[in-house]
């Protein structure tokens, strides 16, 4: 299996707090991880490291740079519609804008609303759907059902599946076990350290 | 499109869509500047003197002959200072507590000494060691010079009417003073000879000097005179001096807490961690917040220039606004504008929260602006540390792109500080704006 990213030795410092002990993580094609731990284990840090948008205090993120992030609140531009803040990412992306329109089609989002006036599942698929503009063969989710409805569950759970399907590789952060069977790997932090990592034949 | 200008046009789109808070950003800074117009004009406002009367000057003073209305002359000198008569106790009361900047005292013997013109009187001021110390002390200098310039003036008339007793003759106290008219008079009956014509000669020599002896004195009194000609100048609200303050404050205002607030936004919203996935450098990050502060203190500043431009051209203002200089200052605004944005990225990161930024940036906006008011005689250190602050540099950068004769040395000047304190803080802010996502 081909290792599409690979985290070596990553750590993250706050002051005298180590949210992320020294952490050896590698994402290969075909993979669907699933990181499990309870609040603050360090999830949503080796995510968010993983993804380059959070500096490491040590160690090295190495491999494919086309990388999804789906972070656990959603981030974008609460004044600007959902179209004008897929655009602006596609513009930073330099991707084209019909790939804006593919997106705004796939996840039913009201394009011209400002996302800040957008209902919660709403907004949390645009966060979605800007994670994907760049065709990503790495896609990170944090906690990424958190605040959806079944119907729209089964919506992300296609999006990983797409990703999965293509060989990209998934990774995303729980605290719902049932979720767990979307993957084919499961990691648990604790306390900023990996004190599991097992393969499982549960997707497909 | 560069990633920059991508990110300007953002911030630039967002802040259309938040009507009440651009209202209050460019209408905030505007109302600032003209309070601080306000107290810098009260501070151009008459202090309170106080005038201790410890001789009890008659309402009629007879100085060499000339009559003096003792209230009429102070009210006529006593332009620059408001005059409180006040009691020597109230006035060192009034003194210690700030309500009078100035005590001016007359003392017992002032009128005896004054009469003898054998030694200067004297009126006795007594100043807090304040600020205005130095400023109220000149005006009641001023005020001592006039008072002189009216006593001259009487002095002057009862020294002209003795010469002119000896020129045409009259009654002197009991003397009956024979005048040089009659002495000429009664030499042209005598029987002419060597000496009579010697006598009449000498009496048509002293007629010519006595002739000229009002203006010898008038002349050696006043050496130099200051003519003072009614001109159509600005007034002080519309002084080259008040519109650099003007649009340096509002510019400062403007760009610290748009800069401020725009940065920290990132962080509020949560994009801060995609932008920094290698889709925008944190250089650019920092570069697009320094151009919204650019642009957005350009478009203001350009408005208040062009507004106070007009005022001064419909009121016919000698010196009006000079309009091929507004691309100048333009470009000093950006400039300026430019590097207190980077300042405003710096806090933006530092605070981490736009609330904070925006509260952060008014507490330190304030102080800075103060400081570049401070004059250098009043507080050297309020002055110097002023010196490596943005906005003593864009006010004197805007005074002189608008009314030097030849601005090109101060604008180079003022320039090298702006680049120079303007790399410290880019090199600031890049590096606080590393640790906004964590």
């Amino acid at each position: 299996m081909t290792p599409l990213l690979r985290a070596v030795g990553v750590t993250r410092r706050y002051g005298d707090v180590e949210a992320l002990a020294p952490t050896d993580v590698e994402l290969g094609e075909g993979e669907t991880v699933a990181l499990v731990g309870p609040n603050g284990a360090g999830k949503s840090t080796l995510l968010a490291i993983l993804a380059g948008a959070l500096e490491a205090t040590g160690g090295r993120v190495e491999g494919d740079r086309r990388v999804g992030w789906v972070p656990q609140r959603p981030a974008h531009y609460a004044r600007l519609t959902a179209r004008e803040n897929l655009v602006l990412f596609a513009q930073l992306e330099r991707v084209g804008s019909e790939r804006v329109d593919a997106l705004l089609e796939r996840f039913d989002l009201p394009a011209d609303r400002p996302s800040g006036e957008l209902s919660i599942g709403n907004r949390q698929r645009l966060n979605v759907a800007l994670s994907l503009l760049a065709e990503p063969r790495v896609l990170l989710l944090d906690e990424p059902t958190a605040s959806l409805d079944p119907v729209q569950r089964r919506r992300v759970w296609e999006v990983v599946g797409d990703v999965h399907g293509a060989g990209g590789a998934v990774c995303f952060a729980t605290q719902n076990v049932e979720e767990v069977v979307h993957a084919n790997r499961v990691i648990a932090l604790q306390h900023g350290r990996v004190v599991g990592d097992t393969v499982e034949a549960a997707f497909g | 499109m560069t990633n920059v200008a991508v990110l300007l046009r953002k911030d630039l789109t967002v802040l259309r869509r938040s009507p009440l808070l651009l209202v209050a950003l460019l209408s905030y800074p505007i109302v600032i500047a003209l309070l601080v117009g306000l107290v810098a004009g009260y501070a151009n406002a008459k202090p309170r003197v106080a005038w201790v009367d410890e001789e009890g000057l008659p309402p009629v003073v007879a100085v060499g002959g000339h009559r003096f209305h003792i209230q009429t002359v102070i009210d006529q000198v006593s332009q620059q200072v408001t005059l409180v008569k006040l009691s020597s106790r109230e006035a060192a009361r009034e003194l210690s507590n700030g309500k009078v900047v100035a005590t001016i005292t007359v003392p017992n013997g002032f009128l005896a000494e004054l009469g003898t013109t054998t030694s200067s009187p004297q009126l006795v001021l007594r100043t807090t060691s304040g600020g205005l110390s130095q400023r109220v002390t000149e005006q009641v200098q001023s005020l001592v010079y006039q008072l002189n310039r009216k006593l001259q003036a009487g002095f002057i008339a009862a020294n002209l009417r003795e010469v002119q007793l000896l020129e045409h003759g009259g009654k002197f106290g009991s003397y009956d003073v024979l005048g040089l008219d009659e002495m000429d008079g009664t030499l042209a009956t005598l029987p002419q000879n060597e000496r009579v014509a010697r006598l009449r000669q000498f009496v048509r020599i002293a007629r010519l000097a006595l002739a000229q002896t009002g203006n010898a004195l008038h002349a050696t009194a006043n050496p130099i005179s200051l003519a003072q000609p009614k001109h159509k100048g600005r007034t002080w609200v519309l002084s080259a001096q008040v519109q650099s303050y003007g649009i340096a404050l509002t510019v400062t205002f403007l760009a610290l807490l748009l800069a401020a607030g725009a940065t920290a936004a990132e962080r509020d919203e949560g994009t801060i961690g995609r932008l920094r996935r290698g889709l925008v450098s944190l250089g650019e990050l920092v570069a697009s917040k320094i151009a919204l502060a650019a642009v957005v203190g350009v478009s203001l500043a350009a408005g208040i220039a062009v507004l106070f431009g007009i005022v001064v051209d419909v009121g016919g203002v000698q010196g009006g606004q000079p309009w091929p200089r507004l691309p100048l200052l333009l470009i000093g605004v950006a400039l300026a504008a430019a590097v207190i944005g980077a300042a405003g990225a710096l806090l933006g990161a530092l605070a981490r929260e736009s609330r904070a930024a925006s509260l952060l940036a008014v507490l330190i906006v304030l102080p800075v602006v103060f400081l570049g008011l401070v004059p250098r005689g009043a507080l050297s250190a309020a002055y110097w540390v002023s010196r490596f602050l943005p906005f003593s540099h864009a006010v004197a950068w805007f005074s002189a792109a608008l009314y030097d004769t030849s601005p090109w040395r101060t604008l180079g000047i003022e320039t090298l500080w702006l680049l120079g304190i303007g790399a410290v803080l880019w090199l600031l802010a890049r590096r606080a704006v590393r640790t906004l996502s964590a």
